[in-house]
């Protein structure tokens, strides 16, 4: 996997860097703020760019700002976007999109956890932090979602994570063929077509609409 | 009246005290020369008004009150002879009638009074009738004319002059009553000449009384009348404004009355006195004029202060005004700052302007504007400061004495206004330093929350994947010694978040609704949030009402014993309004402290209300 890091804090980036490298990914660039960032994704052509949120020079959203950008140029970049806090006014639009993920910093600390939300991310899936979940899953009052049990609203909090349904069944220590059971019955409340293979993205947007 | 006519009539009276002069000395008759010269000082005054305002009447009026005196005097020698010379006396008043018809600003509409100078003339012509060819010979009137009709004639003719003089002084004191500032104190001018020329005929006649002569006694009154008309009615034409007329007036009033007392109580006592002790006149009149002197003194402070409210009446009014007007302030049914409104009605003057001293030593209008230059006004002091000044837009002698008067009354409510607004001012930089500290401790907040996530949590974090890295190559023992490290960090990572969002939440940056919505998933027990279409308001504002609903909620949770919250958001005007609803045991006091929540809302210029009953739950309503 071809990657770009984007990260001020010099520490935070060259563990970065190492933490990469060292699960066998090929570091192409690691730069300091917004501008370069898109000058070496412009050179560098990479499959993931790991992006920090918070960065020179306005030190506010510019990374969240760079990425809506560099969503538009290169729609198959995967962008994985760190931050010390759940923000996410700048890339509203990008979450739960494939190819998009959101992690709070320390979740790097779980060197297993973060390398395969990268991978997830780089091949076009999803990786959105718990924190960032809670907090959508809180902001809607009165949704389709209602009607949603508490243990669908798990699963389906899990499926926006990004998890596989194998994975899902792992977490919360079930079996796969519940999970799965879980999943039909959200499409149905949700009424989700029952054809189609793009089920799970309509029902994380679903999930995620109304913010 | 028209130039011409007014030059014309004064012209003629003094071609008539002129000729009137040549005819008695032609006879050698050199004490009516004197007297016509006399005369002639009233037609030369009428001369100088009919110089400064060619128009008006009073000029003709006031020359001929004297040259009708000179004309009807000179009737001696031949001219006695005349049929006409001894009905002819009447006409000694038409001068003043005149005057009275027509000072100080022309004749008075209206039918009643055109119809006065007829009537005078009509009624002349009766006198003259009644005495047609009669003549006096030792004190002794003979001749006339004989008939019925005489005795009628007379007395008509007699109660019409009569009449008319009432009615022209009527019409005096009537425009004196509608008249503007400025004919009133035009009017007072000839009420002082008339009250010292009535003074000095009491004189006279106090004097006679005491045996002097009779020329003697009554010069000073004749001297004054042919002067002192003349004078005072020039003066209240051509420089109405040269001296504090109210003030001569009341003096010569009091004067007067304390002359009459005093001449009425030295009688008494010379008569008592002679009476009952029988004793010489030398120490008679002594101890009449100690019982006299005795008397009076007491008396005449009390004669001067009536006076005062009788003659100088507007003046009397205006501090009664100002002095109720101090009353109601005290008794708080009026506000002190209408005390310039005040003060304008009683000068009569709306360009009347009041400022006041600050304590810096400079000066406010009374709404506060400060005023650059120091005001050129009347100075009003209490306890040695000058507290305010008055600035008069119409300025004069009589205007700075009457204001000199009300301040006397005024300066209760004047200091109060000052008070007032020496501590609204202070209040409002006292308001306007707490919002600056209160935004100065948001920013800093907002830097803190900045330096906890960048800076701390940064670099506990990049450490953290560091003993992650080094794990990598440790035997599994180790390994498990970093994997504790890693987690105490993560702990650590954690209650840096908590802090910094207690600073305050960076969900803020995402609107009030994403703040609370926080709070909200974070609540163990059912809690409802609403929030409405709320106004952009600044940062501060957002953080306080964010932070009452925090406080609120977490008191209910920890006192309340609630099963449920209700948190409702709602504008008001620019403003949010913030209520927090529990079902809980209530009781709170109406005036609990409550203090950091209070102080945060009020710190913003908000509100707080708490309405609790016991069993009833409690509300916080809070406007920031």
């Amino acid at each position: 996997m071809r990657i770009v890091v984007a990260e001020d804090s010099v520490l935070f980036r060259e563990g970065l860097v190492r933490l990469l490298a060292e699960k066998g990914h090929e570091v192409l660039d690691a730069v300091g703020d917004a501008a370069a960032l898109q000058e070496s994704v412009d050179r560098n052509r990479p499959d993931l760019a790991v992006i920090d949120v918070r960065m020179p020079p306005a030190m506010e959203s510019d990374g969240a700002e760079a990425a809506a950008a560099l969503r538009v140029l290169y729609p198959d970049l995967g962008l994985l976007l760190l931050s010390q806090h759940i923000e996410l006014r700048h890339v509203l639009p990008l979450v739960g999109t494939p190819g998009f993920g959101y992690l709070l910093k320390d979740r790097v600390l779980d060197l297993a956890d973060f390398t395969a939300a990268a991978e997830r991310v780089a091949t076009g899936g999803s990786a959105l932090d718990p924190a960032v979940v809670q907090s959508l899953v809180h902001a809607r009052a009165g949704s389709t979602l209602d009607d949603l049990s508490e243990r669908e609203l798990d699963v389906l909090g899990q499926v926006a994570q990004g998890l596989s349904n194998t994975a899902i069944a792992d977490k919360l220590v079930v079996s796969d063929r519940t999970v799965e059971a879980h999943i039909r019955s959200v499409f149905t409340k949700l009424g989700l077509p029952d054809e189609g293979t793009n089920r799970r993205v309509l029902a994380v947007l679903r999930y995620l609409e109304a913010r | 009246m028209r130039p011409g006519t007014v030059r014309l009539l004064t012209g003629l009276a003094a071609l008539a005290v002129l000729a009137s002069a040549a005819y008695v000395a032609a006879l050698g008759n050199w004490a009516l020369v004197g007297a016509c010269a006399a005369c002639a000082f009233a037609v030369a005054v009428g001369w100088v008004i009919v110089r400064h305002d060619p128009t008006s009447p009073v000029g003709p009026a006031l020359a001929w009150t004297t040259a009708a005196i000179a004309v009807v005097t000179v009737h001696v020698g031949p001219l006695a002879e005349l049929p006409w010379s001894s009905g002819a006396w009447p006409l000694n008043l038409a001068g003043l009638l005149a005057l009275m018809l027509v000072f100080p600003d022309g004749a008075s509409s209206g039918r009643v009074w055109r119809a006065v100078p007829w009537a005078f003339g009509v009624a002349t012509l009766g006198m003259v009738a009644v005495q047609w060819g009669a003549r006096q010979v030792d004190g002794e009137v003979v001749g006339g004319p004989n008939g019925a009709w005489v005795p009628p004639v007379a007395v008509l003719s007699l109660l019409t002059i009569g009449l008319s003089l009432v009615l022209a002084a009527a019409s005096l004191a009537v425009r004196y009553r509608h008249g503007t500032r400025r004919t009133r104190q035009q009017t007072r001018w000839l009420l002082l000449a008339g009250i010292v020329v009535v003074a000095l005929l009491v004189a006279g006649w106090v004097a006679e009384g005491l045996g002097a002569s009779l020329d003697a006694a009554y010069t000073p009154f004749l001297i004054a009348i042919v002067t002192l008309v003349p004078i005072s009615v020039g003066i209240a034409i051509v420089r109405y404004d040269l001296f504090d007329v109210d003030r001569l007036l009341t003096g010569a009033t009091a004067w007067l009355v304390t002359l009459v007392v005093s001449a009425t109580i030295f009688g008494l006592a010379v008569y008592g006195v002679s009476h009952a002790l029988s004793i010489g006149t030398g120490l008679t009149s002594g101890v009449a004029a100690f019982v006299t002197a005795l008397t009076l003194l007491p008396v005449q402070r009390h004669i001067a202060s009536w006076v005062g409210r009788i003659v100088d009446r507007d003046r009397h009014v205006a501090v009664a005004e100002v002095e109720r007007f101090a009353a109601d302030v005290r008794a708080g049914r009026r506000q002190p700052e209408e005390i310039e409104a005040v003060l304008r009605k009683v000068e009569d003057d709306p360009d009347l302007v009041v400022h006041l001293a600050r304590p810096d030593g400079g000066w406010t209008r009374l709404d506060g504007t400060p005023v650059a230059d120091p005001p050129d006004g009347f100075s009003i002091e209490a306890g040695g400061d000058v507290i305010a000044s008055v600035s008069l837009g119409w300025d004069s002698a009589r205007a700075r004495r009457r204001i000199a008067d009300v301040a006397k009354a005024a300066w209760v409510p004047l200091e109060v206004t000052r008070l007032r607004l020496v501590l609204r001012e202070a209040l409002t930089e006292t308001e306007a330093s707490r919002q600056r500290l209160v935004e100065a401790s948001a920013a800093e907040r907002r830097k803190l929350e900045r330096d906890l996530h960048d800076g701390a949590q940064q670099r506990i974090v990049a450490t953290g994947m560091r003993l992650r890295l080094l794990q990598e190559h440790l035997p599994a023992e180790q390994a498990a010694e970093v994997d504790t490290a890693v987690a105490e960090l993560r702990g650590t990572v954690d209650e840096l978040r908590r802090i910094a969002q207690g600073v305050r939440p960076i969900l803020l940056d995402d609107g009030l609704a994403a703040a609370l919505t926080a709070v909200k998933a974070s609540s163990p027990i059912p809690f409802d949030l609403m929030v409405g279409d709320l106004p952009a308001v600044s940062d501060i504002r957002m953080l306080t009402a964010y932070l009452v609903v925090t406080e609120a909620v977490a008191n209910v949770l920890k006192h309340a014993q609630a099963s449920r919250i209700s948190v409702t958001v709602a504008a008001r005007q620019d403003r949010l309004a913030v209520e927090v609803v529990d079902d809980g045991i209530g009781g709170v006091p109406d005036d609990a402290p409550l203090t950091a929540l209070r102080d945060r809302v009020v710190s913003v210029g908000g509100t707080l209300g708490i309405r609790s009953t016991p069993s009833g739950g409690t509300t916080i309503q809070a406007v920031v």
